[in-house]
């Protein structure tokens, strides 16, 4: 049976996978994908130290494993003469959208464009008449996908095609909130699941039956004022369930708060908290390590400082709701935090948050 | 398993394809049809490796095909542009195991979905001005320059190999013996490695280290000393004498198998042969999935083949087995229903034998049916006198023995005319059989076999009733009496000519096949004789 758990933040998402791989049977081949580097270099080295040695799952990038194991084997299918000598990551078909055929796909040295690696591998599998999917589920028994927010278009168009195959076991984690990475921001396929909206993609396949979609709401990094303020980042259309908190520890800063720009090197000297921003467009005074949204995934810090955008800034003011992709890319920021999460705003007191700076004393700020 | 084999351009082979049978193979064939050169092949595209080396090492003009080498450089001489020569080893397999799905993908000449690997060796596209220079300079020999030419080894999926895959585990016994300091071949040394576990290997070598380090302490420290004193001095350093203690002395190259306390490179070639393919059928099925034996009648009497024989038939279970031979009784025992045939690079197709016929031979295992085989053309004969007497009225004929002429005479003594019928029938041999008609018409006796018969192609040839029943009467009946008698040197009046033949058989055929007097045959023989010419 398919299985997708979608969990919040924090809620040791990837350690599943690791007590998947170490605690199942044994003898089953298992492939585990992952979309981030990183996050691939830190799931190999977890599941080597926490399985049995030789019963190490197979680790693979989404790009290797649809260069590997979907488009590679049968490429020729679809373009008889074409060679694949692997990844383009940046660039772009020289005739851009109205590139046709295998142009459309490869550079002039053979190596695939990452922005149309999906649809390559689709059609791909498509023109190989189920062979993707029967030779994976000849050498795989279980795929456990992490990260699953981040597909898109014809990625999930090929998952479903795992998923349909009776001999193979799909195992998907993720959180929708999380989806600030598209595998391929291009893919004009199934656009309506963009993001937060893949939802609707998982509860599709629940109701065919072809999915059994398994909510998990318990954080195991944020505090609950954090947890509780997390929740609010999102349009009120999209139904979350409250996130718990399991992590009980108290210290002399604790939850959300609001301070001016004046105040920032005081907080600093403070608390000593990770610098976030949207992107690098997002206009910071200091010259201090500071990292953007989208980088951050799956880290920890203890406390965290965002400066925020524009419509960060309203939605703090007065309740504007913000859009998706924004919300999508602030939940990870504000879930990175144990502890504190504070905001520099221009006006901290317009705001509900807790106003840091006003004393400068810490016995003032408490939880929201 | 294998399930097809196909090779381009590489060696005898210009374009072959066989698709070989689940368990056993046995590869016949004449001497330069390419038999070695199969198993060769399925190893390079198994292991990567010739010879026990990377095979992109070994590379050597003599790889390619000299017919296709010889075509390419007669069309270059006339101004044309071909495709220079190149190399295909693919080997496809069933996707019985699981495990071989890794190796799935169409990547391969048919475009077919299956599992495989491929070596291609084709001119190197880093080369591509090098090699044409090479080509347009007038003073080149007609060689392939395989300095510009390189090796791809990947499997069907389209993946490059740079080891070999782990199910595709190969036992390569060849028969040369290779008496080299290392006292064992690569393939040798790889079956031997299996005994010896990974914790196994670290404590021998830290052992191997710390002997060769007493060594150094001990018996060479005297020696040190010694050099020292007597101011024996290079560059104002000091000369010593210490273990060589670098990767090159590695505990692998000191450590050679014995056989009863004998080192196995100087055991009995024999003997090691029948060592090489116990070690090879003992490994686990998982790590060798493949067995590849040449020619393992070599160097070995008979009782020590039948023995090995019968340990290869039990100990093959469920590898894929492909086995050269020169020797009918590997044949038989193993059974003909195992045969692939293979004559001048391409694999020779037969119809099936039935399994009666295969155990009939399986029982009568010393009958050279590989002659049958291999034969051009056969005249089968039912005992030696027929068979001597045959060849001179051959001779007399032609100046010149049935062997000369690609005949083989076979004299059957006492095996079915009737299975030696229908494994020439299955092989499509042209036979001209040769039997006693024991006092019923000719039509009896085709009647019988007449399903392996073929006009032009497989005929019997039978006296007539009425001239006598077998070879000897027919003799006397065609030449004058008198003579016979002075040429048999019968001196006995009273005994008479039929049954001093009778009872000398061989003798008289003897006397009469090596006469100086011309003979007179039996026109069935005469027939027989014109039928094979």
């Amino acid at each position: 049976m398919n299985q997708a758990t979608l969990a919040v933040a924090g809620s040791r998402k990837t350690q599943s996978i690791v007590d998947a791989c170490t605690n199942g049977e044994i003898g089953v081949r298992r492939l585990v994908v992952t979309y981030t580097q990183s996050g691939q270099a830190e799931l190999e080295s977890r599941l080597r130290s926490s399985c049995e040695p030789g019963t190490v799952p197979r680790v693979i990038g989404w790009f290797a494993f649809l260069l590997q194991h979907c488009i590679g084997p049968y490429l020729p299918l679809q373009f008889a003469e074409q060679r694949l000598s692997g990844l383009n990551f940046h660039g772009n078909p020289p005739r851009g959208r109205y590139a046709t055929g295998a142009s459309r796909f490869f550079d002039s040295e053979g190596r695939a464009y990452r922005i149309h690696l999906s649809k390559l591998a689709y059609d791909v599998s498509n023109a190989s008449r189920g062979a993707v999917v029967n030779r994976l589920a000849n050498i795989f028994d279980e795929i456990y996908i992490d990260e699953v927010q981040d597909l898109t278009g014809c990625d999930l168009h090929l998952v479903a095609q795992l998923m349909e195959e009776p001999d193979l076991d799909v195992y998907m984690v993720g959180d929708v909130r999380q989806s600030v990475f598209d595998t391929n921001p291009q893919d004009p396929n199934l656009r309506q699941y963009r993001g937060v909206n893949m939802l609707d993609w998982f509860e599709l396949h629940q109701t065919t039956g072809l999915l059994d979609v398994q909510h998990n709401v318990k954080t195991w990094r944020a505090n609950q004022a954090i947890a509780t303020f997390s929740d609010t980042l999102f349009p009120s259309e999209f139904v979350f369930e409250p996130t718990v908190s399991m992590q009980n520890e108290t210290t002399d800063h604790d939850g959300v708060f609001a301070l001016s720009e004046p105040d920032v090197p005081a907080y600093i000297l403070q608390h000593s908290p990770q610098l976030l921003r949207n992107s690098i467009s997002t206009v910071c005074a200091l010259e201090l390590p500071i990292h953007n949204f989208g980088k951050v995934k799956g880290l920890t810090f203890d406390r965290v400082l965002i400066y925020p955008t524009k419509s960060i800034i309203n939605f703090l003011v007065d309740g504007t709701e913000l859009a998706p992709k924004t919300a999508c890319g602030l939940y990870v920021a504000v879930t990175r935090a144990k502890y504190s999460v504070a905001f520099v705003l221009p006006k901290p007191s317009d705001t509900a948050l807790t106003h840091w700076g006003e004393s400068n004393s810490p016995e003032r700020a408490s939880t929201t | 398993m294998i399930e097809r084999i196909i090779i381009r351009g590489y060696r005898l082979f210009q374009d072959f394809e066989i698709e070989p049978d689940k368990g056993l193979n046995i590869i016949v064939g004449g001497n330069e049809a390419g038999k070695s050169t199969l198993l060769e092949a399925i190893s390079i595209g198994l292991t990567g490796r010739a010879n026990g080396r990377w095979a992109e090492e070994e590379l050597n003009p003599y790889w390619f095909n000299q017919r296709v080498v010889a075509d390419f450089f007669a069309e270059l001489k006339i101004g044309n542009s071909p495709t220079p020569p190149e190399i295909l080893i693919e080997l496809y397999l069933n996707g019985e195991n699981p495990d071989t799905h890794i190796l799935r993908g169409v990547h391969n000449t048919r475009v077919e979905d299956a599992a495989g690997v491929q070596v291609r060796i084709k001119p190197s596209v880093d080369y591509a001005k090098e090699f044409d220079d090479y080509l347009n300079d007038p003073a080149r020999p007609d060689i392939i320059p395989v300095e510009y030419y390189n090796l791809e080894w990947q499997n069907f999926a389209g993946a490059t190999l740079h080891r070999r895959p782990k199910h595709l585990g190969v036992s390569f016994i060849d028969s040369r013996t290779i008496r080299s300091t290392w006292g064992v071949d690569y393939h040798t040394r790889e079956m031997l490695s299996d005994f010896v576990e990974t914790k196994e290997r670290a404590s021998i070598s830290v052992a191997h280290r710390s002997a060769r380090h007493t060594i150094s302490e001990t018996a060479l420290a005297e020696v040190n000393k010694r050099i020292t004193e007597e101011g024996t001095r290079l560059h104002d350093r000091n000369l010593g004498l210490q273990m060589d203690q670098s990767s090159g002395a590695s505990w692998e190259a000191g450590v050679v198998p014995h056989v009863d306390e004998i080192p196995f490179a100087l055991s009995g070639q024999g003997q090691q042969a029948a060592i090489k393919v116990a070690l090879a059928m003992n490994r686990s099925a998982s790590s060798t999935s493949y067995v590849l034996i040449e020619e393992p009648e070599n160097h070995l009497s008979h009782t020590s083949l039948t023995r090995l024989v019968a340990r290869i038939e039990d100990l093959a279970g469920d590898r894929q087995v492909f086995m050269t031979t020169h020797s009918s009784y590997v044949l038989n025992r193993l059974g003909l229903d195992k045969l692939r045939l293979i004559h001048g690079g391409k694999p020779t197709a037969f119809s099936e034998i039935s399994d009666d016929t295969v155990r009939y031979f399986k029982r009568l295992s010393g009958f050279d049916t590989l002659r049958i085989v291999l034969a051009d053309k056969l005249v089968l004969v039912e005992g030696p006198s027929d068979e001597m007497l045959f060849e001179r009225a051959f001779r007399d004929k032609h100046n010149q023995k049935p062997i000369e002429a690609g005949i083989d005479v076979l004299s059957m003594s006492g095996v079915s005319l009737a299975r030696a019928l229908e494994l020439s029938a299955a092989l499509n041999r042209k036979v001209a059989g040769i039997r006693d008609n024991d006092g019923k018409p000719p039509a009896h006796w085709e009647e019988k076999v007449a399903q392996h018969l073929q006009e032009g192609v497989r005929q019997l040839f039978i006296g007539d009733p009425t001239r006598g029943n077998t070879l000897e009467p027919q003799l006397i009946h065609c030449n004058n009496e008198k003579i016979i008698r002075s040429l048999l040197l019968i001196k006995d009046s009273s005994k008479a000519t039929i049954d001093w033949m009778s009872e000398h058989k061989t003798e008289a055929a003897l006397l009469l096949a090596e006469s100086k007097t011309p003979v007179k045959f039996p026109d069935y023989l005469m027939a027989a004789v014109e039928f094979v010419e």
